[in-house]
């Protein structure tokens, strides 16, 4: 009680010093800052779960939606369950236990020269190649792989576009395509978050039956046909072309195609 | 002369304490546009001469007569040939076809009739909506409707591809006549063009209507880039590949905004401008040595990725709406710097900026609008600094 | 008494509004108003910070040493603005994706900052912190009538649902590009403050300066 009371005058003491005065503008400054940050810290701490638990939901809705499971009345954390994540070595097209799938982050390994190549043939416009991502399984009942989920990522007109495509378990048709980060121009280039558009992408092909990959998007039907050409944005002929190359550049020799090979050969 | 005595006659109801005193800016309006003004303009910023508003307004509407004639048959003459490999159709191929003209490009007429069938309805929207504002403000204001406006209509429905639905056209103009014009105190205030800002509204609220290979040609399925999108894609050496001559370029043969096609046409308004000194020919030569001297750099400095550095002045002059701008919208007076010294920076500027915007930024492939609506907003500060720099040497010679 | 505090909470929705009449507060109204909802929410945690940082700063106005002020009021707001982002991020995390840096931008709202040295400073706490929500609520309306306007005719819905049905969802309606674009809120807020102002002529400001008119030679 007493060491209480002594505090109080203490506290008093300098509440009744002049306001202006050099230690009471010391008092006030030193007491601010540490009621503050107690109040700024303590909310970090304590809603710290929360946010992790969102970003990571957040991420998850993306991977959901592009394997077309996503149900908003659901569980996110539990509908991911079914997906099993695992990091993919580009240029063997296997999976690797090198890293800890639950810290690897792609972005830090695609800036890292350890985990990345600086690029030559760029037409993704992206700088730099990770050697390795995280793609995401769906198996069906008995085991076996039903889809695959793939980040892609690359240059539009604005700004470096983020997505997921979904392939069927024959590594060659197409399920979905989502970006779920960019900035392109809102109305025409940010159409690429219309559902109608990205409806387009579904049961669309990669490649011909020789191997050849043919995916386009143009304005144009190319000679290939219709079920490998996805229609253009209208008016949006920067992002469009930089959809093309993206999902080229991706599903050819330097992205999947080493994967997407040992897919069709079984066995993952 | 009875026209007139009817003027008279009424003329009193609309003056101060008249039956329609409210209306007078309508009387005025129409007594003005049909008869020499009673009032020559007398106050800032126009008393510069004799020649009152109305006589250079109307130059300007008849040195966009070649323009005016080059829109119409280019437009017919781009629909004609597209028609004859997509087919008809519409109400315009309708009443074509009931007064037997016929879709043959290689017929003039036939060719002018189709374009003053995209022209006409586009340009009646411009002056009744428009129109309509004007009068508004007029009324509210209190300050008469000038012929200023025919000269913004005119130059408005210029610039705007065939196909723009009438509804766009419309909200473009009312858009450019109040925000470009009105809210800043109307004709002789404002600091924008009026028709350009309307343009730049509808290019930026619509871009899938305004821009693109679509809209240019307006029949069904048919995609022309324009020969600018078309070098920003593969290069200037591309365009002879896909038909496109310079000649075809300078002589308004091509697809493109309605009335901006033919440099020919403009350089023939430009001529009527100089020689009747509407125009002040400081503007024309900085913007031509901006817009020769910065493609020459850029030619000089060369690019692997983007074929635009490539493009020579030349075909600068001829493309998109660079002539057009320079001739009809870079000279306007109002919008423009007011210092001799000025105006040579004033169009050196856009010359600048339409090259800078048409090379380097790779979401526009056309940049006279935005680079004379760049201009426009600079022109006061180049005066205020031409200004100063008088001061200052006048200062310095005594003492 | 409680007529005065009435006023204080009416007063700066459209008498005293802190964006048409002050025009302070433009960058975020310009970056956060094309859908409805983001504007909302920031709407909310701006009035959240105004009213308790004008509350907590005139609790200890008697304290503040006047060589500190400015510091004082900053650590004060820069604290409840890091308070609101997290919670933002814990609770609703789709919006504060979307706020991203607005809601740290809080900070330098001149509002906040405004309000806290122009009344916070000098008046009791009740009367700052009901001083504080008023002036959150008259940015939000602005805020929230520019984000109907925006949302409504730039992608044909207002919150999210669909009202106009837009041409690229197979409807008759062609969105304003421009209105999903910053600057519009430019002209949206210009035309405001021009409708305000013919309502309340009260509120247009004395001319600077006036165009002379020459006589006639």
């Amino acid at each position: 009680m007493a060491d209480n009371n002594e505090n109080q005058g203490f506290i008093k003491r300098f509440l009744a010093l002049p306001t202006d005065s050099v230690p009471k503008t010391l008092f006030v400054a030193v007491a601010l800052c540490l009621v503050a940050s107690m109040i700024v810290s303590a909310a970090a701490v304590a809603l710290r779960p929360q946010q992790a638990i969102n970003a990571l939901k957040d991420k998850q809705v993306n991977i959901l939606q592009v394997a077309g499971i996503y149900d908003p009345n659901t569980d996110v954390i539990e509908a991911f369950g079914a997906f099993e994540p695992q990091v993919l070595e580009l240029e063997t097209g296997l999976f690797t236990d090198e890293f800890d799938i639950a810290t690897f982050d792609d972005r830090k390994a695609a800036d890292d020269p350890a985990t990345s190549v600086a690029l030559t043939d760029d037409p993704a416009g992206i700088g730099r190649q990770g050697k390795f991502v995280t793609v995401y399984l769906l198996r069906d009942d008995t085991g076996g792989v039903d889809k695959v989920i793939l980040p892609i990522h690359g240059y539009g007109l604005w700004s470096t576009l983020y997505g997921f495509i979904a392939l069927e378990e024959n590594g060659n048709d197409i399920f979905g395509l989502q970006f779920y980060e960019h900035a392109e121009t809102p109305g025409l280039g940010a159409e690429v978050d219309n559902p109608r558009w990205k409806a387009l992408w579904s049961g669309k092909k990669l490649a011909d039956d020789n191997g050849d990959l043919q995916i386009s998007v143009t304005k144009a039907v190319p000679a290939a046909g219709e079920e490998y050409h996805v229609d253009a944005l209208a008016g949006a002929t920067l992002t469009t072309a930089g959809v093309h190359n993206l999902v080229n550049f991706w599903m050819g020799e330097a992205g999947y195609k080493p994967f997407l090979e040992n897919l069709k050969a079984g066995g993952l | 002369m009875g026209l007139r005595n009817f003027f008279d006659r009424i003329e009193p109801h609309f003056l101060k304490g008249g039956k329609y005193e409210q209306y007078f800016p309508i009387y005025e309006m129409v007594e003005s546009f049909l008869y020499t003004p009673k009032t020559v303009t007398t106050a800032a910023p126009h008393a510069r001469s004799y020649v009152d508003m109305k006589r250079i307004m109307t130059y300007v509407v008849i040195a966009t007569i070649p323009c005016i004639l080059m829109a119409l048959y280019n437009t017919g003459l781009q629909t004609n040939m597209a028609i004859a490999e997509f087919g008809a159709n519409g109400w315009r191929a309708a009443i074509i076809e009931t007064f037997g003209i016929g879709f043959n490009p290689s017929n003039p007429f036939a060719n002018m009739m189709h374009g003053l069938l995209y022209f006409l309805p586009i340009y009646i929207t411009t002056l009744v909506a428009g129109g309509i504002f004007e009068v508004i403000f007029a009324t509210v204001r209190k300050h008469e409707v000038n012929e200023g406006f025919l000269v913004s209509s005119m130059l408005y429905a210029l610039i705007v591809p065939a196909t723009t639905p009438l509804w766009q056209v419309a909200l473009g103009i009312i858009f450019g006549v109040v925000i470009g014009k009105e809210v800043f105190g109307g004709t002789g205030k404002n600091f924008l063009n009026p028709a350009l800002t309307g343009r730049a509204f509808l290019y930026f609220a619509y871009p899938a209507q305004l821009s693109g290979d679509a809209v240019w040609v307006p029949v069904d399925g048919f995609t022309g880039a324009t020969a600018l999108a078309v070098s920003a894609s593969d290069g200037v050496q591309e365009l002879a590949a896909r038909g496109m001559t310079w000649w075809d370029s300078f002589l308004g043969f091509v697809p493109g905004s309605m009335g901006e096609t033919s440099t020919l046409a403009c350089a023939i308004g430009l001529v009527f401008l100089l020689a009747t000194k509407i125009a002040n020919y400081r503007m024309v030569v900085g913007c031509l040595a901006g817009m020769i001297g910065f493609s020459l750099l850029l030619n000089w400095i060369g690019s692997d990725t983007n074929p635009m550095f490539a493009m020579p002045w030349y075909w600068h002059l001829v493309l998109g709406g660079y002539a057009f701008g320079l001739v009809f919208m870079v000279t306007e007076p109002v919008s423009g710097s007011h210092t001799n010294m000025g105006r040579y920076f004033y169009g050196a500027l856009i010359g600048f900026m339409v090259v800078m915007i048409r090379v380097i930024n790779p979401a526009f492939p056309e940049g006279m609008m935005l680079a004379i609506l760049f201009g426009n907003v600079f022109a006061p500060l180049i005066d205020y600094f031409v200004v100063q720099a008088n001061i200052k040497r006048r200062a310095k010679r005594h003492g | 008494m409680a007529q005065k505090r009435r006023e204080m909470l009416i007063d700066p929705l459209v008498d005293n509004n802190p964006i048409t009449l002050q025009v302070l507060g433009i960058c975020s109204a310009l970056a956060v108003t094309s859908s409805l909802q983001v504007a909302f929410v920031m709407s909310i945690a701006v009035t959240f910070v105004t009213a308790f940082s004008s509350m907590f700063i005139s609790i200890i106005r008697n304290h503040i040493p006047g060589s500190i002020r400015i510091i004082v009021q900053m650590v004060i707001i820069a604290s409840l603005v890091i308070l609101v982002d997290q919670v933002l991020k814990a609770y609703a995390f789709e919006i504060s994706k979307t706020l991203s840096v607005f809601v740290g931008l809080i900070i330098t709202n001149c509002i906040v900052m405004g309000r806290a040295e122009a009344f916070a400073m000098k008046n009791p706490p009740l009367d700052s912190f009901i001083d504080g929500v008023g002036n959150g609520l008259g940015y939000g309306l602005i805020l929230m009538l520019v984000g109907i306007i925006r949302e409504l005719f730039g992608s044909g819905s207002l919150f999210g649902i669909t009202i106009l049905e837009t041409v690229n969802n197979g409807g008759w309606y062609v969105p304003n590009g421009l209105l999903l674009l910053p600057p519009s809120a430019f002209f949206i807020i210009g035309l405001l403050i021009w409708a305000f102002r013919a309502w309340k002529p009260e509120q247009v400001e004395e001319r600077e300066f006036k165009i002379q008119n020459v006589e006639a030679h």
